[in-house]
């Protein structure tokens, strides 16, 4: 964005209120121990990641280039294609549980005006919960024990008791069940500012038309937070599909069925249990493709609607 | 919600204006029974918010034998308060408590000052080529540390900081989210006033901190409390890092007593859920004195429709 008033000045002054070479000098010095630390922490490491899923590996050092050799053997591992498809039965679980929810919480939360501050503080309360205190107590909430809570309910009701996060057709849905507790406080809290930034007039008008509570959040509520909800929708696929403490600390991706592994998981394994940095570090690449193809996918999409008219 | 009472203070919906319903639509009782339904719902996300502490809370007093008993008992016997004193001294929380107080103010400062020069360089003072590092920055903002931990724990090993704090405080200094947080407020600071300073002779840094800092202290604010919250949650990289017992932060001995369950002499599950329970009182303490902030700060860096 350019500053207040730089639109008007002529090339010379701009130049002067950049300023010459020491004051180029100074600007970079100012900026460089935050650019040595991004390398450290985020890039480097990252092309590290790259270089080295070309090599065959010797502890942590790349021997031999092998080429697309480490992906073939990747894609071959029989932990890989199970990794793969969990996380995306992690994807599918999350948006079925996770996107909705918060929309809902933020419009309840902007609706009613009693009790605001224990509501809100109250719903947000499990995202302040380290994540790793999270995963161990709701494994063990999910005791899979007859003598654990939750069957006790279940056995009180009648019911049969259940395996929990034995059951491999559960864990995925119950670790979801666990990241959407900790994570829908917070996206309800931002849906909440998107309802309450929407103008009072259009429901005035609505009103006068007499349109009902439906035809309201359906023609002016809901298109109004479109922006939010297409926003949040990516960055919700993104973040899920680098799962990872939850399965690592409640499961460790499951038994022999490897039934919660997820890639994040597998490449962590591949890394420091299996001592294979190559495929490790493939892994994480292959990741790092189909996030990276998602966003653009969104940013191109976002795009072509927008140059449409359409309000994204 | 200046005053905790005015939580209690009890709104009138006839005078409800803003929202999808309004006053006039309150008249008819079709609609009072429909916001009736909108607190019992609210309500009861309220209940499944809360209820998991609550449990925590509960099961953390009930003793080893109640705990691995097969019935399963809500209350514990006693509320032994003792207890909490008893797993303290047992586990020896104070050496971890203050090795987290160590880390989490290091990672704070660094937080606040790298990614706050980084942002002024890249607001106020512009080089030339700025842009491109805006870019990296932003680039690479949805791409967590743990993506690529493996060559980054072989280059902290390289450098000899293993079983250090220093790559966990440096670690703050690169956040995008941070960055973008105070970049979003130095845009805001007038380039008049950064030149007027300048004319009177005051050097880069001078203006960093004697202005730019300031001004934006709000946002000094919330970073502060989100990088405290962070650095009081974070385990991986510091489980990674530190290999002494004796260095060990609260979330990574608690990661250690969960992962050895059952193979070290005299912890019990029991003693973890208590360990679960002092390590959460300080998050919930940090959210209600803040909550101003911390509730604020995530709708300022959250999406603008």
């Amino acid at each position: 964005m350019p500053r207040r008033g730089e639109a008007f000045l002529t090339s010379e002054e701009k130049r002067r209120r950049r300023g010459g070479i020491l004051r180029q000098f100074a600007g970079w010095g100012v900026m460089a121990p935050g650019v040595i630390l991004f390398s450290f922490f985020v890039w480097v490491p990252l092309l590290m990641n790259l270089y080295l899923s070309f090599f065959s590996t010797k502890g942590f050092n790349a021997e031999e280039f092998v080429g697309l050799g480490t992906y073939q053997e990747l894609f071959q591992h029989p932990d890989f294609l199970t990794a793969f498809g969990n996380t995306f039965t992690y994807l599918g679980w999350s948006l079925l549980i996770g996107f909705i929810l918060p929309i809902i919480i933020g419009l309840l939360l902007s609706e009613v005006i009693h009790f605001r501050a224990l509501f809100r503080i109250g719903i947000y309360l499990p995202a302040a919960i380290a994540g790793l205190t999270a995963s161990i107590l709701f494994t063990y909430l999910f005791d899979p024990s007859s003598a654990g809570f939750l069957n006790t309910v279940l056995e009180g009701l009648g019911m049969e008791p259940i395996l929990w996060l034995d059951d491999p057709n559960l864990v995925i849905p119950l670790i979801v069940v666990t990241m959407t507790w900790r994570g829908a406080g917070s996206t309800a809290l931002i849906y909440l500012s998107a309802f309450a930034g929407i103008d009072r007039s259009y429901y005035e008008a609505a009103q006068i038309d007499g349109a009902g509570v439906w035809s309201r959040i359906v023609h002016i509520t809901l298109p109004q937070i479109v922006p939010s909800m297409t926003t949040l929708f990516v960055l919700q696929i993104i973040s899920v599909m680098q799962v990872f403490y939850e399965p690592f600390v409640m499961t460790n991706g499951g038994g022999g069925d490897r039934s919660s592994l997820s890639l994040l998981l597998l490449a962590y394994n591949f890394g420091f249990r299996d001592g294979r940095v190559d495929l490790s570090s493939a892994c994480t690449v292959v990741l790092f493709l189909i996030i990276l193809s998602l966003s653009a996918i969104y940013y191109l999409a976002v795009h072509l609607l927008k140059k449409r008219g359409y309000r994204v | 919600m200046k005053s905790p009472f005015r939580a209690f203070h009890m709104p009138r919906l006839r005078y409800k204006q803003d929202g999808i319903l309004v006053q006039s639509d309150y008249r008819r009782t079709r609609f009072k029974i429909l916001y009736g339904v909108m607190v019992a719902l609210l309500a009861l996300m309220l209940l499944c918010a809360l209820f998991p502490l609550f449990f925590l809370f509960v099961q953390a007093f009930k003793s080893n034998a109640e705990l691995t008993s097969s019935h399963f008992a809500f209350w514990p016997e006693v509320f032994d308060l003792g207890k909490i004193v008893d797993v303290w001294t047992k586990i020896g929380m104070g050496t971890y408590l203050t090795n987290t107080v160590l880390v989490i103010i290091g990672c704070a400062v660094c937080a606040i000052v790298f990614n706050g020069l980084l942002a002024y360089g890249v607001s106020i003072l512009r080089p030339r080529g700025a842009k491109v590092i805006y870019a990296l920055v932003m680039g690479s903002y949805m791409i967590p540390t743990i993506l690529s931990i493996v060559p980054l724990f072989k280059m902290i090993s390289d450098l000899g900081f293993v079983n250090t704090y220093i790559p966990l405080w440096f670690s703050f200094g690169a956040n995008a989210y941070y960055f973008i947080l105070f970049k979003s407020f130095f845009d805001k600071i007038p380039a008049e006033l950064v030149e007027a300073m300048r004319v009177d002779g005051a050097g880069d840094l001078m203006i960093f901190f004697r202005l730019a800092l300031p001004l934006s202290s709000a946002i000094v604010g919330v970073v502060a409390i989100f990088s405290i919250t962070a650095a009081w949650s974070d385990f991986l990289l510091p489980n990674l890092v530190l290999k002494d017992d004796s260095m060990f932060t609260l979330m990574v001995k608690i990661f250690s007593i969960n992962a050895t369950m059952g193979t070290v002499q005299g912890i019990t599950p029991d003693m973890l859920l208590m360990a679960l329970l002092i390590s959460v009182i300080p998050q919930i303490a940090i959210l209600l004195i803040f909550q101003r902030k911390i509730t604020g700060g995530s709708l300022d860096g959250g999406v603008k429709g």
